[in-house]
């Protein structure tokens, strides 16, 4: 009992990882620049196939394949943010909103025109089995989750760190202050989607290795992503990852004492539950 | 009478006419198929258009609301045998009584949160309707539900194509007007209040909550009748038709049609469901042609086809 509890939480904690990642993407998007990103589920599926297609074109080793397709997301993610949303920057935001709406059509429209409508798992070699007294990991979950914490880190360090990463939180907490500060505003939300979108690409490649892509897990991913933003704090960054543990545990939970089938249920009971009696998410700020 | 009244009245007549007729003139049975659901989806976007265009609280759970009307309806009739007419008009009832559990966590919060919580209801509705085999039949669904037809109406027998369209038309017809006569009373300019600046109205005495509450259940209430309709119309359902793809139709048909007005609904709901079907012909494109179409009417014409029609009807009067 108590060794099955600590493998589902091991479990949980990849799982988390992961949707720490997607919400990641999805919070830095919000929190500067306000964007519901919707796309972003199906974008991180895109890179998933993209690096599908390495591996069988090229037959590239899965990091190799995984680090070729993050500087692609950035260019996708930069002109996303030029054609797509910048035309409605000072339209409401429910614009913006239907704008990702349009892009999730287009993707999932590619995806489905270049890589067919069969589920696909990227093939790795990391197939060994390491065990920690009865607990057992296996190989490739713990590179992911290793991974996972470096692209974390490196994140947190660019944007706490660099003088870029000054600038865009400048952005983010008094954009016409940062204008007067000299701080080149049509630059900052290009950044942002290229971080985010880089971010997106690896949370795809780990999708896609550990569980598999099929039309339509995008939207599945996106949505458990917004959660994680609800359950941390729309903007924060550590909420995300505290929301993404705490929802990848909470559902690896639900599924191996509850009920696999309603596990999504389970967690976004958790989600409400939390808003119920903290609206502003765990770690969120007030609402304004 | 008034040039701007005989205007008015003179659309609503040749629209009657049109609506009486078009059952003879339109020969391929499959386009009286679609202008049905065009009309179901006006009784859904109608109230899209309460939470979304006139109280400003954008909700993503249309499509599971319509889920729980359609389920309701479709199981009451079959599995305890009464009338359609009596299930059909139980949904919206058993719908809106739904809506108000939603309701009162989601509208603790606001904006973007409001619109994730709504969105992760309708993906609970659908994965217990998914996975609650023995009464939903789970992703198979379940066939045979009936059409209303041992209620004829003089000629009418409710069970053919034809008739089906005159009561999808009344449905229609009674939702906008449901809505005409809510938006043009004080419950409908408390509303829009809240929409333009909800703490304003909350410090002149408006009991926001109470209005934004029942705002959305009205809503959900309109998408839980269309709902029935549809699962009597179709007489087939699965889960797969109530996912919150259905729910981000129902914003697409406010926002193309022009959100915040009456006929916008109208024109977007056929838009949502015609504008697909003619992409067809792109076959495999369908999905980035329509995805390119939205993000390009989101950029030129924000406000909607209707903003466009008006527009232009007036210009020619205005060059001169």
């Amino acid at each position: 009992m108590l060794a099955e509890l600590a493998q589902q939480i091991i479990n949980g904690l990849t799982i988390g990882g992961i949707y720490s990642l997607m919400a990641l993407g999805l919070t830095v998007v919000y929190g500067i620049l306000g964007i519901a990103h919707f796309a972003h589920g199906s974008f991180a599926m895109l890179g998933g196939y993209v690096i599908f297609f390495f591996f069988k074109k090229f037959g590239l080793s899965f990091f190799m394949a995984t680090a070729l397709a993050m500087p692609l997301g950035v260019v996708f993610g930069i002109m996303i943010e030029r054609f797509a949303y910048r035309p409605v920057r000072d339209a409401p935001p429910i614009n913006s909103f239907i704008i990702a709406l349009g892009l999730t059509m287009i993707i999932e429209g590619a995806n489905l025109l270049m890589f067919g409508a069969d589920q696909i798992v990227i093939p790795t070699t990391y197939h060994g089995v390491i065990n920690i007294g009865p607990v057992a990991i296996v190989e490739l979950r713990l590179y992911v989750v290793i991974t996972t914490i470096v692209l974390i880190l490196a994140m947190t360090a660019f944007i706490n760190r660099t003088s870029t990463g000054m600038a865009v939180r400048a952005v983010a907490q008094n954009r016409s202050a940062a204008i007067l500060m000299g701080i080149d505003v049509n630059r900052i939300p290009m950044i942002i989607f290229a971080v985010s979108s880089a971010l997106g690409i690896a949370a795809g490649a780990f999708v896609g290795s550990l569980f598999a892509i099929s039309p339509g897990v995008g939207e599945g991913l996106v949505v458990k992503g917004f959660a994680v933003l609800i359950l941390g704090g729309l903007g924060s960054i550590p909420g995300a990852i505290i929301g993404g543990i705490v929802l990848g545990v909470s559902e690896t939970l639900a599924a191996g004492f509850i009920s696999s089938s309603y596990k999504d249920v389970i967690a976004f009971l958790v989600m409400i539950f939390v808003m119920l009696f903290r609206p502003e998410g765990l770690l969120g700020r007030a609402q304004r | 009478m008034s040039t701007k009244g005989f205007r008015v009245a003179s659309i609503l007549f040749v629209l009657v006419i049109v609506l009486l007729t078009l059952p003879s003139m339109v020969k391929i049975p499959y386009y009286l198929h679609l202008t049905v659901l065009a009309l179901i989806w006006v009784v859904v976007a109608q109230g899209q258009n309460l939470i979304q265009g006139y109280t400003g609280y954008v909700s993503i759970a249309q499509g599971g609301f319509m889920g729980i009307g359609a389920y309701c309806s479709a199981l009451l009739s079959v599995k305890l045998g009464w009338t359609v007419w009596l299930t059909l008009s139980l949904s919206p009832i058993l719908t809106g009584i739904f809506a108000i559990l939603v309701g009162y966590p989601s509208l603790r919060v606001k904006g973007h949160y409001f619109a994730i919580v709504t969105l992760a209801f309708n993906m609970v509705i659908y994965i217990v309707l998914f996975n609650f085999r023995t009464l939903t039949g789970g992703e198979a669904g379940f066939t045979d539900i009936p059409r209303p037809g041992e209620f004829a109406v003089g000629a009418f027998n409710f069970s053919s194509l034809p008739s089906y369209y005159y009561l999808a038309v009344a449905a229609a017809i009674t939702a906008t007007v449901f809505c005409w006569l809510l938006v043009h009373s004080r419950v409908g300019r408390n509303l829009i209040a809240i929409r333009q600046n909800e703490a304003l109205a909350e410090a002149i005495g408006i009991a926001t909550w109470r209005y934004k509450l029942f705002s959305f259940v009205a809503s959900a209430s309109l998408a839980g009748f269309a709902g029935g309709l549809y699962a009597h119309f179709i007489r087939f359902i699965n889960p797969d038709t109530f996912t919150v793809a259905q729910s981000l139709n129902a914003i697409l048909a406010v926002i193309l049609g022009g959100s915040g007005t009456l006929t916008g609904p109208i024109v977007g709901s056929f838009v949502v469901v015609f504008l697909p079907e003619y992409l067809r012909i792109a076959d495999f494109f369908r999905l980035i042609v329509y995805g390119f179409i939205l993000i390009l009417a989101t950029i030129f014409m924000p406000r909607g086809i209707v903003s466009v029609v008006g527009k232009l009807a007036r210009w020619p009067t205005r060059s001169r």
